[in-house]
């Protein structure tokens, strides 16, 4: 009787601990039906009072560029579309591309009532000029003799020489891009090193409202004047009064809270995350209703990144050899249960980018040869996929060539036989030895505990490449020696994800031979694989000295990637996949496949575009 | 004098040397492993920003963040520093978060560790010592056998095992406790009883999985030396001489028993400076754990030293603690 009370008393003490938190766990004070909850990009942040982007190494990803930050153009990966933000208009070039004229957008507001105005715009380069140390301060000192306003709305750049795509700087293309300091708080700073920049003084349509000190969650209160945003102009009023960013931890707990609807938007989850979240929470959805569900227009692919200075790596036709010795469909179904979109040239094929470079070089590929005649290209793939997925029993909708890609390289062991014999290497019972009789052995560098798909590419790849005969080791490898190894080249194969996308222009500059560094020595201009080709170097000359938006500038990318294609430096396999998982229980009219409005990057600076968009459901 | 000269005075130098040998391997080991700082501040800038940096402006930018970083000297110039920066009682600038100060960052978080871990590591002790000292002394009864039994079959079990069970049971299924954080979003830390509440709440479930495996622990441990003490002349002697087998139990046996652990906690409440990377993980409880975790990975020389030294000191210290007061646990040592 005794232990029977203990354990009632033990029971009842639970349930009176659990009382005022059941159902409202996370926002105890704030309406649910209000706020839109945001899985934290960054995880746990060290110090999350510290919102002075301009700081190099401060995370703004958790919610304070989305939300407080603003910038003058936006790139949306998706349509496309340039965004004119802060800017009214796109940039207005002159004197070749040695003067850049810039209208902005009246009516701007910063939070505290100061109207926004060109002194902001000046101010912000001026003050990171002057300050070395800072983000952008060397690439404005490099670039800008002198920036002046003309009037209070109208900014203008004169640069020490004739620089194009000046105005990528300021250019959100891929998560971020140089935003607008406040000049009535910065002026009174004496060392922006120093400062947090706390409170933030916010140009964007919501305030920071509270934080958690232990950096696990921000919440940020829509601004009564959001109508003096750049949002507020274009796109109307931010549905969500609150926006959440919080930190749950591992996927497993991301399921639960959205399982509970009580996370709206995460960041990425591995599938099989999703194919638990997906059984257990019928308001969860990715991109695709059906199979393959996964977003998969990110804008960076998957590689096999060879040390070119590394033999037998340094040889075109091994590199071919080891590209053709892959059955692109077998990693893909084996790998990724056929999750994925294939990814042959060095751009990524999202949604926009097949439509501008895939289709107009469909042709080419059919028709592209190696030396000995062989025509690689192999235009099957996304049937065989869907193929397969039938077969699995997935339902498919839509056109497969735009969800699984529009083709690959054949899987040829015999022309990679071919290749390989003609350099010299033999295969003895079944197994390679490279030309100096030695055995031939491959590791392949991957990531370990994140990135999970490069991992799972890295041992799908090497299951293909021990098929054909070479003895291969899989290497996992923790953050920041993997990055480390990168970049000094301390590796033979590694499973990276350095491709362009929308960025192509800015991406290739860095392979650029007078940026090149041997390994051993840190590059950090990107080639981190130690590509080094005169006819690259004479495309980048003549591209780095054309708008990228032009029809020329376009024509070279094109040779660029055909180049790629012929060299084959390190063979691009897919692109990367997201499982951003939304909850359609609270809030609704995310962009998905059917409606895509705009990239599901809530981890962009863009998100803020898309806040006026969602719909609440109505549901308590 | 003599208790002074040839007890006291040896362990103290034994434990300045401690301390300098173990912070010299820390200020080492970091700059010997093939992670850069400043690139991993750069990759994260280019990985997440793709900003329209030209090649030649990112080449700059290492070279002032070298110099900011105060990672331009030589080794030794950097070392000689790094003790002048130590007896001011500061770490530096944290390199992945620049320029917080290192020691701002660590202030932040450990008292959650401090707070969680010490609570657990008393707790925990006591009940599993308790248990197992009497589950050793009365080892033929069957409550004692299934004790036994129970501790046997939960220490085993792998901690995230064990904490996400826990989790999934009590704030999944049964939404009783929450998934995240030291506290509810809304509330200002105070004194107040409210957040006072709010904040054991949020500890209980990670407190509860340490708990339930450190127990397992001590439980074994003590009823493994204490089914030894039993057999021995002495507790026979008491027996036979008629004294109260509750007075052998928690007088004679237990208190021989308790020698080593008294030294293993000691050194486990040292120790709680490094974090528990699982527990904090899992139940997403701010600590030092992650922030070590974050700062391997990052490169950030500074915080893991800042971490490692305070974790140096602290096991130093305990050691020299648990060294001059084991005369008041052991008689036998102040005959010596």
């Amino acid at each position: 009787m005794k232990k029977l009370s203990i354990i009632l008393l033990f029971v009842l003490m639970l349930s009176l601990v659990g009382q005022t938190v059941t159902f409202s766990q996370v926002l105890p004070k704030v309406p649910r039906n209000e706020t839109l909850i945001v899985d934290a990009l960054h995880g746990r942040l060290a110090n999350p009072k510290d919102f002075n982007f301009w700081k190099p190494g401060v995370s703004v990803g958790n919610g304070a560029q989305q939300m407080l930050f603003d910038g003058l153009w936006y790139l949306d990966p998706q349509t496309r579309k340039v965004i004119n933000a802060l800017a009214e208009s796109e940039p207005v070039y002159e004197n070749n591309f040695k003067k850049m004229t810039v209208k902005l957008r009246k009516g701007i507001y910063w939070s505290d009532g100061k109207p926004f105005t060109a002194d902001d715009v000046v101010f912000t380069v001026d003050y990171l000029m002057k300050h070395p140390g800072m983000s952008y301060s060397d690439a404005f000192n490099r670039y800008v003799s002198k920036v002046y306003k003309k009037d209070n709305y109208t900014v203008v750049f004169e640069l020490k020489e004739s620089i194009p795509a000046f105005h990528y700087l300021f250019t959100s293309i891929v998560y971020s891009t140089c935003y607008i300091m406040p000049k009535h708080v910065f002026e009174k700073v004496e060392d922006p090193l120093k400062f947090e920049f706390n409170p933030p003084v916010s140009l964007g349509p919501y305030v920071l409202k509270q934080y958690d000190p232990q950096g696990y969650w921000w919440l940020f209160e829509r601004r009564a004047d959001w109508r003096r945003t750049s949002v507020g102009q274009l796109y109307g009023m931010p549905q969500p009064k609150h926006v959440l960013f919080i930190y749950y931890g591992p996927d497993e707990k991301k399921v639960m809270a959205q399982a509970q609807h009580q996370l709206d938007l995460i960041f990425d989850l591995t599938p099989e995350s999703w194919e638990i979240l997906r059984k257990s929470n019928p308001y969860s959805r990715i991109w695709y209703k059906d199979f393959p569900w996964a977003w998969m227009d990110d804008v960076r692919a998957r590689i096999m990144a060879m040390n070119l200075e590394k033999p037998p790596f340094n040889n075109k036709d091994v590199r071919w050899a080891l590209t053709l010795a892959v059955d692109i469909v077998d990693v893909v179904t084996s790998g990724f249960d056929g999750i994925a979109r294939v990814n042959p040239l060095w751009i990524c094929a999202t949604e926009s980018l097949l439509k501008e470079y895939y289709l107009p070089l469909e042709s080419w590929l059919k028709d592209y040869a190696l030396e000995d005649g062989f025509k690689p290209w192999d235009p099957t793939v996304p049937d065989r996929v869907v193929d397969y997925a039938k077969k699995r029993g997935y339902t498919v909708t839509g056109n497969p060539r735009e969800i699984f890609g529009i083709g690959w390289w054949k899987y040829a062991p015999d022309e990679a036989e071919k290749l390989l014999v003609k350099n010299g290497f033999k295969k003895v019972g079944g197994k390679w030895y490279l030309p100096d009789g030695t055995p031939w052995k491959i590791t392949i560098t991957a990531p370990a505990n994140f990135e999970i798909h490069a991992t799972r590419l890295a041992f799908a790849v090497a299951d293909q490449w021990r098929k054909f005969g070479i003895d291969v080791n899989v290497e996992t490898v923790e953050a920041g020696p993997f990055w480390n190894k990168w970049n000094l080249g301390d590796f033979e194969v590694g499973s990276y994800w350095q491709v362009p996308a929308t960025d192509f222009y800015t991406f290739v500059q860095g392979y650029h031979s007078r940026f090149y560094k041997p390994t051993g020595e840190v590059a950090t201009a990107g080639n981190q694989i130690r590509w080094k080709n005169a006819k690259l170097d004479k495309l980048l000359d003549d591209l780095v000295n054309l708008q990228p938006e032009s029809p020329k500038a376009k024509a070279i990318v094109t040779d660029i990637l055909k180049l790629y294609v012929e060299e084959m430096p390190a063979p691009v396999f897919i692109i990367n996949l997201k499982f951003n998982s939304q909850d359609h229980y609270y809030w609704t009219n995310f962009p998905t496949s059917d409606n895509s409005y705009m990239a599901p990057v809530w981890w962009w600076g863009q998100f803020k575009f898309i806040l006026p968009q969602i719909k609440p459901t109505g549901r308590k | 004098m003599n208790l002074l000269k040839r007890y006291i005075i040896p362990r103290l130098i034994q434990y300045f040397i401690v301390i300098f040998i173990g912070v010299t391997v820390v200020f080492l080991v970091p700059r010997f492993t093939p992670l850069d700082p400043v690139v991993t501040v750069l990759n994260r800038m280019t990985s997440y920003g793709a900003q329209y940096l030209d090649p030649s402006a990112i080449e700059k930018l290492k070279e002032t963040m070298m110099e900011l970083y105060g990672l331009k000297g030589s080794i030794w110039e950097q070392y000689l520093n790094f003790w002048k920066r130590l007896f001011k009682g500061d770490f530096g600038p944290s390199l992945s978060i620049f320029p917080t100060p290192v020691i701002s960052i660590i202030a932040n978080s450990l008292p959650w560790t401090a707070g969680l871990l010490v609570v657990v590591a008393i707790l925990s002790w006591i009940i599993g010592n308790i248990l197992g000292g009497i589950a050793g002394y009365y080892a033929d009864r069957r409550w004692s056998k299934v004790m036994s039994i129970v501790a046997m079959s939960i220490y085993p079990i792998p901690y995230y095992i064990m904490a996400l069970v826990l989790l999934i049971l009590f704030a999944y299924i049964f939404p009783i406790f929450p998934m995240v954080g030291g506290y509810s979003i809304g509330l200002t830390p105070s004194f107040s009883l409210e957040f006072i509440f709010n904040v054991i709440k949020h500890a209980f479930l990670p407190a509860l999985s340490l708990i339930l495996i450190g127990i397992g622990w001590w439980f074994l441990s003590m009823r493994s030396l204490t089914s030894t003490i039993v057999a021995e002349d002495f507790v026979t002697y008491a027996e036979v001489m008629g004294i109260p087998s509750r007075k052998i139990l928690f007088q004679y046996v237990m208190r021989n028993g308790l020698l080593p652990q008294i030294t293993n906690l000691a050194l486990q409440i040292g120790g709680i400076f490094s974090g528990s990377l699982i527990t904090e993980t899992v139940f997403s409880y701010p600590g030092l754990g992650q922030l070590l975790y974050m700062a391997i990975n990052n490169g950030d020389f500074n915080l893991i030293m800042g971490i490692a030294v305070l974790s140096i000191i602290g096991i130093a210290t305990s050691a020299l603690l648990i060294d001059l007061l084991y005369p008041l646990f052991d008689p036998r040592v102040r005959y010596r």
